[in-house]
């Protein structure tokens, strides 16, 4: 088979992108946290799309019912090891040139914030506090996602932009209070599960690897500054505009944080 | 003074009146129209327009007005696998 001289290399179709930088894709170092459904989908998008050093933090292990959702696990990972470790060896297979470190681990934690770009695919307010804050503090854009049934949002937190704590209100705190319990302590308790499919979870983990595809390129200035809100059932985007909250403890200045 | 606006459930695709004092906050009228609901306990955000309404400003500092329209719209939670 005669292979054409554009179709050797790997990326590119992407060069092609008018503003995409490939080069500078390949060296940034992307931290995502959360193995589970976003995470699956998203780390696939990162390395089809060029990113070769990824750390993967995620405490969890594989059960059945994450199956209809995560293309990288297969019924035999069930009980066999934990979501990072899995996803990072499947992932890895996609593109010989990637390193992803798995990292089995609370994101509290987690020690090192060394990195270009932070992705999230979490599904609690508790851990989104705490990467947005330390993401914030550490210099590294963070592209959030979250998804529940046929909804879904995506918010790209920028250096001079609004952050996820800009957005909460007394909802979100309420949500939060049920986690701990009244000594403060981190509870473990019964919550419903949230429904989920993985169309929806496909189309949040794409809009968020488009926007770190923008800050890896260097591009910041392409990056949606609004909060977009997707809603599956009528296949809309609505973009709402935040402001930084004058009184979000994330804003000041950095030293006066620490 | 009292301002009369109506909140638009976006998941039910349902309104409501709503009479609102001027030093009452926006969190107020998230946790009044989820009660009117009976919406579960989720985090929950309003807009108005394009805009992001934040939870602590009062309706007076707001700048509501007699039949403004608001937007209560469920804030996805969700995304690993509920278990996390």
């Amino acid at each position: 088979m005669r292979i054409r001289p554009s179709d050797r290399d790997r990326f590119d179709r992407m060069r092609r992108v008018e503003w995409m930088d490939m080069e500078s894709v390949q060296l940034r170092r992307c931290l995502m946290v959360g193995a589970g459904a976003l995470g699956n989908e998203v780390l696939k998008c990162l390395v089809l799309s060029g990113f070769r050093d990824i750390t993967v933090v995620d405490m969890d292990e594989i059960v059945p019912s994450n199956l209809s959702r995560c293309l990288f696990f297969r019924e035999e990972d069930v009980g066999r090891a934990p979501k990072a470790q899995v996803l990072a060896e499947r992932a890895s297979s996609l593109d010989s040139a990637v390193t992803i470190r798995p990292v089995v681990s609370r994101i509290q934690d987690a020690e090192d914030w060394d990195f270009d770009i932070v992705l999230g695919c979490l599904d609690n307010i508790s851990a989104r506090l705490h990467v947005n804050s330390h993401a914030r503090y550490h210099g590294a854009p963070y592209v959030d996602g979250a998804t529940d049934g046929l909804s879904g949002k995506v918010h790209t937190v920028l250096r001079d932009g609004p952050c996820l704590q800009c957005a909460m209100n007394r909802s979100h705190m309420k949500v939060l209070e049920r986690r701990y319990t009244c000594t403060g302590r981190e509870a473990t308790l019964y919550s419903r599960p949230l429904a989920a499919e993985i169309t929806t979870t496909s189309v949040v983990a794409a809009m968020e690897v488009r926007e770190a595809l923008k800050i890896a390129s260097g591009r910041e200035d392409l990056c949606v500054r609004e909060v977009m809100y997707y809603d599956g059932m009528s296949g809309s985007i609505e973009k709402v505009e935040l402001d930084v909250d004058p009184g979000c403890p994330n804003h000041g200045d950095r030293e006066a944080i620490a | 003074m009292t301002v009369r606006i109506t909140v638009k459930n976006i998941a039910a695709n349902a309104t409501m009146r709503m009479e609102v004092e001027p030093q009452e906050t926006m969190a107020d009228v998230i946790q009044c129209a989820a009660e009117y609901w009976s919406k579960d306990s989720g985090a929950y955000i309003l807009k108005k327009g394009k805009t992001m309404l934040r939870g602590d400003r009062t309706a007076e500092e707001t700048g509501l007005v007699n039949d403004d329209v608001l937007e209560l719209i469920p804030d996805p939670e969700g995304g690993g696998n509920g278990t996390a």
